[in-house]
């Protein structure tokens, strides 16, 4: 029933009394495709945060695809992360001494996946985002777009039904943010996989099926 | 599960690939600490080995002299209960019991005498006679070691086949000295064997008893074990029936005890050397994750737990601790070679040739075992060194991490 993102009157107090968000509730559907903007300082990032698992609310509840998020539990949130959410970066985040496809393999090496079929996910993954080719090259010798295709196969390796995107055209120019966002509509599409994008630009939240809002920690729109 | 940890150690090894000076220096600082205490083991070991061996070709290392213990000035002789229990104590090959006396010559010469049967102290002692034979059983003849037949003859003309007189000191009922004289026939001579044997008179038991009056039990029991490597065992045997043991086994001791207290020193030495390689492998390691502080946060965020992190930093340190035991290994022989081929001709040129034969072999000795131990100690300090940093990685914020923000 409840796949996707529920959240319910999240609010989050940092301990130098900023007040980052404030009674939010939010329903994504499994397969939506959303931007989340406002200005900076607005909440967004610490919205995503706790979505992945990497941070806590002070006060409210998440449930991701109908399961309920314990905060207290660092078992469950590595689990989370682990299995259901993937993360894209603005600054895309690759490790710089693994090639293409050990970045992609890399989250699957904390869960018991067998080396062959690390390998063989993250070579499919890589052809996915038209990097086939490019596997075995190493993160500074790809441009800026082509890191980010594998970051996002790096966030689609676990089967991840989520994938948080952290401003992921923030550092490109805008022929390669549009390319990227295409990439990541056509995971969305084919894949039936969540996207919770973080953006500035208007003009590439307008491709996506729902815009969420942020001002001062309230969800306006 | 085994494969995950290899994964993780081969990613820690490109890590370490990544930063090869670095890791070199490293390496070479818990090295020289391990070299520096195989160094010395080899060398307390090898001067070790050839003082014992010296003591084993020189002295008379099978054969034990027994007492019984003194507690509050009165001494509880040793009684045939307890030599019987001797006899069958595992190793013994034979045991002679004996009692001393003191005679004199008419020329005061002091004769430290020692009662014995003769046949227990033949197979005890394995008696070579250069003339004569054993004294016969309650017969007046005694047995002259190879000094003290020399003494007397020089000094006093007795010569083999003699009868001489033994003045055996008695008291009257006043508690004035009365000595009585007593003839005895020197019948045999025995051969030089560098022990206290060459300075005393065997006499047989019962004749020493018919001359004292008799005999309430023995103060004395000579002991023959079968193997120089189990001396040690039977020492401590023999010990715990509430006896004092003696012999050449005890200069071995001696060298031991000696040997440990200098290995002792030395080693502060050479853990000093090894603790400066551990804190070399903290400052490498606490850099090396400042450097990946945003690595490790991405890998946190991507679902490593704190013990994946843990163990990314550990792997590292233990493969330096693994490349450093290696390297710490070959240091080490090439220090003892170096000893061997180097410092052997100095120290005998130093000493004099009669040392040459003491350091007939190495002076260094290194054995697998060492090896080995030199290994284990370069993972344990690589290990306890990364510790700190590992534990650090792990209270790293992901998000902030990630953004740079530490």
């Amino acid at each position: 029933m409840n796949n996707g993102i529920q959240t319910t009157a999240l609010s989050k107090q940092f301990a130098n009394g900023v007040t980052a968000l404030t009674d939010i509730s939010l329903s994504i559907r499994q397969g939506e495709f959303i931007a989340l903007v406002g200005r900076s300082g607005s909440g967004k990032s610490t919205l995503m945060n706790i979505l992945g698992g990497l941070d806590a609310p002070t006060t409210g509840s998440v449930s991701i695809n109908g399961k309920a998020v314990d905060y207290k539990d660092r078992k469950n949130l590595i689990d989370l992360r682990r299995t259901q959410v993937g993360f894209v970066f603005q600054q895309f985040n690759l490790i710089p001494s693994l090639n293409a496809r050990e970045n992609v393999a890399y989250p699957l090496l904390f869960n018991y996946t067998p080396k062959e079929e690390r390998n063989e996910r993250a070579f499919r993954l890589l052809e996915m985002v038209g990097l086939g080719e490019r596997s075995d090259h190493l993160p500074h010798q790809m441009s800026g777009g082509e890191q980010q295709r594998v970051a996002i196969a790096r966030a689609m390796a676990a089967n991840s039904s989520i994938i948080l995107a952290d401003e992921p055209t923030g550092n490109l120019d805008s022929k390669t943010s549009a390319e990227i966002y295409a990439l990541m509509r056509t995971v969305n599409k084919e894949k039936n996989v969540t996207f919770l994008i973080v953006t500035h630009e208007r003009e590439l939240a307008s491709y996506c099926d729902r815009i969420i809002e942020l001002r001062d920690g309230r969800v306006i729109a | 599960m085994i494969a995950k940890e290899m994964d993780i150690l081969r990613l820690s090894a490109r890590q370490l690939l990544t930063k090869r000076l670095r890791v070199a220096l490293t390496v070479l600082g818990i090295a020289i600490g391990v070299a520096a205490v195989i160094g010395i083991v080899a060398l307390s070991d090898g001067i070790r080995y050839q003082a014992i061996e010296t003591i084993k070709a020189q002295s008379d290392l099978t054969l034990i002299e027994i007492h019984p213990k003194t507690t509050d000035g009165v001494t509880q002789l040793i009684t045939e209960t307890k030599v019987e229990a001797l006899r069958t104590t595992p190793h013994v090959l034979a045991v002679a019991p004996a009692f001393s006396d003191s005679y004199s010559t008419k020329k005061q010469t002091f004769l430290q005498v020692v009662a014995v049967r003769g046949e227990e102290i033949d197979k005890v002692l394995n008696l070579k006679y250069t003339s004569g034979r054993a004294f016969v059983p309650g017969a007046p003849e005694v047995v002259f070691g190879a000094d003290l037949k020399d003494r007397l003859q020089r000094n006093e003309g007795i010569r083999m086949g003699d009868i001489f007189t033994a003045l055996i000191r008695e008291y009257d009922e006043n508690g004035m000295p009365v000595d009585r004289q007593v003839p005895l026939t020197l019948v045999g001579t025995l051969g030089n064997r560098d022990d206290q044997f060459d300075r005393y008179v065997l006499i047989d038991m019962t004749t020493a008893s018919q001359i004292r009056g008799g005999q309430k039990g023995y103060d004395t029991a000579f002991i023959r074990v079968d193997d120089p490597d189990m001396v040690f065992g039977v020492v401590d045997q023999i010990t715990a029936q509430g006896l004092e043991v003696s012999g050449a086994f005890e200069q071995i001791k001696a060298v031991n005890q000696f040997m440990d207290a200098i290995l002792i020193v030395f080693m502060i030495f050479a853990v000093f050397a090894l603790f400066v390689g551990g804190l070399m492998i903290t400052t490498t390691m606490i850099t090396s994750v400042y450097e990946r502080t945003r690595e490790i946060g991405i890998t946190m965020a991507i679902g490593a737990s704190e013990n994946d992190v843990i163990r990314l930093v550990l792997y590292e340190c233990l493969l330096i601790g693994i490349i450093g035991g290696i390297v710490g290994d070959i240091l080490g022989y090439l220090f003892t070679v170096v000893l061997n081929t180097v410092g052997k001709p100095f120290i005998i040129a130093r000493m004099g040739p009669e040392f040459s034969s003491i350091f007939g072999n190495e002076i260094a000795k290194i054995s697998p075992e060492m090896a080995v131990a030199g290994m284990a100690i370069a993972i344990v300090f690589s290990l306890g060194a990364g510790l700190y940093p590992a534990v650090k990685a792990t209270h790293l914020n992901p998000v902030e991490a990630i953004r740079g923000l530490i």
